[in-house]
């Protein structure tokens, strides 16, 4: 239960360093061989498509350009519950249900944002367990005027 | 120096009235519905992709920019054709989907059955209750016109008295002619609602000068020699296009200059067509990026967005162009937030009420990048199909602005 506990954390973790904008924080949670991305599929023209795909230092590269590019800088919260954990060897495949939340800077008001699962890939070869990959299956895909920081 | 009232709803002064419109045109609802009639129903308007309903009875849903449902369906003959998708019976959506495969096209409600033709191949119990009154021969699908063109894409018009689609199109394609002689498929769809005026997700694709949101296109571009000397040229019906110059895409900090090209094409070259009244083609060093407006009232529009590589494309080519595409134009691209954001803020100080006033088209530069021509020859074309100016709507001395009346 314990090595369930650390995965759980560190996949919360990655949400929590995400909602703070606090990008070194979540690159500090990822193995070098890091890969993001984010899938889903499109019933209108019936294909899987990737919306984002890097590894370490193209998502780093990512983050590092944010504050020169125009944002809406309205708060996005992400809320996940980690659904299953499966152990093998030195890595385990963890999928997630996330929601992901908008709050509004004027006002407040907070709508959902968007729905996906996690599919992360977590390294477990002795110390803290890191993320090797992490897939976000989208499964909302109108995200209104979007946003550039992914989920 | 600010304004008081008076000055702010005086018209910009040093203008001619061709260089400004009353920004009512993007917030007035009777406008709104007049622009369904008399600019989207008789236009040719892009629906979906050759690629995207390859196979004998592959059909596609389109919500028409007038509100119209429709079906885009390629027969046995393989032939596409378009049909209103609402059952000749009770009213009913036939088809649910968004995409898919159907033989027949059956209405769940009383299985009255369609094929690709349009024709009604079946009542169920037809002669019982309708004897010999009503048969499926009185049965068709409300045919639309539909037709393939400039670059495999499927146009439909709902005005069965309208022109070609080549007729509609003219010249304004030729720019691109060089580069679609192979064949295309789409490999990205998303659709963005956002709370503006259509018009204005146009404006923004017919201008450059808002380059100045982008920080890639200013240091890949705006930053870069060639940049400046990019033109726009108009054509009949509002359309309009803009040369090319060489993008340096490796001046953004973890870019670099694109590995994949497009036939024809230079390297780093960036071509676009504006397409009345809300499409736009943006072919892109490796991708075709293809936006289809639809209005869904006078402060809200859907916006389709297509990538497009070759039908010939390897694994590793298409992985490379939609790594190029969601760089910039993806969901979580870096261009693509801003142009939304941009046009959501114009939403928010130009819906209806909120005492918005004018919109200035006034730059001039020798039609170069930062002209403000195309949406001049936009509104030139708004004008002459509303038959009114879009600086002055509601006719001169007409009515006035609502806080006027207050």
């Amino acid at each position: 239960m314990e090595q369930r506990w650390q995965i759980e954390e560190l996949v919360y973790r990655s949400c929590l360093a995400l909602d703070e904008r606090d990008f070194k924080g979540f690159l500090e949670l990822c193995d070098a061989s890091f890969r993001y991305k984010v899938t889903v599929y499109s019933p209108e023209i019936r294909k899987e498509l990737v919306w984002l795909d890097h590894d370490k230092a193209g998502i780093e590269s990512l983050f590092t350009n944010l504050p020169r590019h125009n944002s809406d800088h309205a708060p996005l919260t992400r809320h996940a519950t980690v659904y299953t954990v499966k152990v093998e060897g030195s890595q385990a495949e963890v999928v997630s249900a996330l929601q992901v939340f908008r709050t509004a800077l004027d006002g407040g008001a907070t709508e959902l944002f968007a729905v996906a699962r996690l599919i992360d890939t977590v390294k477990l070869d002795g110390g803290a367990p890191r993320l090797a990959s992490r897939v976000v299956r989208m499964g909302t895909r109108q995200l209104g005027f979007g946003s550039h920081i992914p989920f | 120096m600010p304004k008081t009232a008076a000055q702010w709803n005086a018209p910009p002064p040093k203008f001619p009235a061709t260089h400004y419109v009353d920004s009512r045109i993007y917030t007035d609802p009777a406008i709104f519905q007049e622009e369904l009639e008399k600019l989207f129903r008789p236009s040719w308007i892009i629906a979906c992709h050759e690629s995207e309903i390859v196979n004998a009875f592959d059909y596609r849903l389109f919500t028409h920019p007038t509100g119209v449902p429709l079906i885009i369906v390629r027969g046995e003959d393989m032939k596409v054709r378009s049909f209103y998708n609402i059952c000749p019976h009770r009213g009913n959506t036939i088809l649910y989907d968004p995409a898919g495969n159907a033989k027949r096209m059956t209405c769940i409600f009383h299985a009255w059955s369609f094929d690709t033709r349009g024709n009604c191949i079946d009542i169920s119990r037809a002669e019982q209750g309708y004897q010999e009154r009503f048969r499926k021969e009185d049965a068709g699908l409300r045919e639309v016109k539909a037709e393939v063109g400039f670059g495999g894409f499927i146009w439909v018009n709902l005005d069965d008295a309208s022109g070609t689609l080549t007729e509609y199109v003219g010249p304004a394609m030729d720019i691109l002619a060089p580069f679609m002689q192979e064949p295309m498929e789409v490999f990205h769809f998303n659709r963005a609602i956002v709370d503006t005026n259509y018009k204005l997700w146009h404006d923004t694709n017919s201008e450059f000068y808002h380059d100045f949101v982008h920080y890639f296109n200013r240091v890949t571009g705006m930053m870069q020699p060639g940049y400046f000397d990019r033109k726009y040229t108009a054509f009949p019906n509002g359309h309009a296009t803009v040369g090319s110059m060489s993008i340096q895409y490796d001046k953004y900090e973890g870019s670099k200059q694109r590995a994949v090209g497009w036939p024809g094409l230079a390297p780093g070259g960036w071509y676009m067509v504006d397409l009345f009244p809300g499409m736009t083609y943006n072919l892109r060093t490796s991708v075709l990026r293809i936006d289809t407006a639809i209005p869904l009232g006078p402060n809200k529009v859907a916006i389709e967005f297509r990538g497009l590589g070759l039908k010939s494309d390897t694994a590793e080519q298409r992985a490379q162009r939609v790594f190029d595409h969601n760089t910039i134009w993806g969901p979580f691209g870096r261009n693509l937030h801003e142009d939304l954001l941009a046009v959501h803020g114009q939403g928010r100080a130009m819906h209806e009420g909120t005492d918005s006033r004018w919109v200035i088209h006034g730059r001039e530069e020798n039609s170069t990048i930062h002209d403000e021509v195309g949406m001049r020859h936009f509104y030139a074309e708004w004008s002459r199909r509303m038959q009114r100016p879009s600086y002055e709507p509601f006719g001169e001395g007409g009515r006035e602005p609502a806080r006027s009346a207050a």
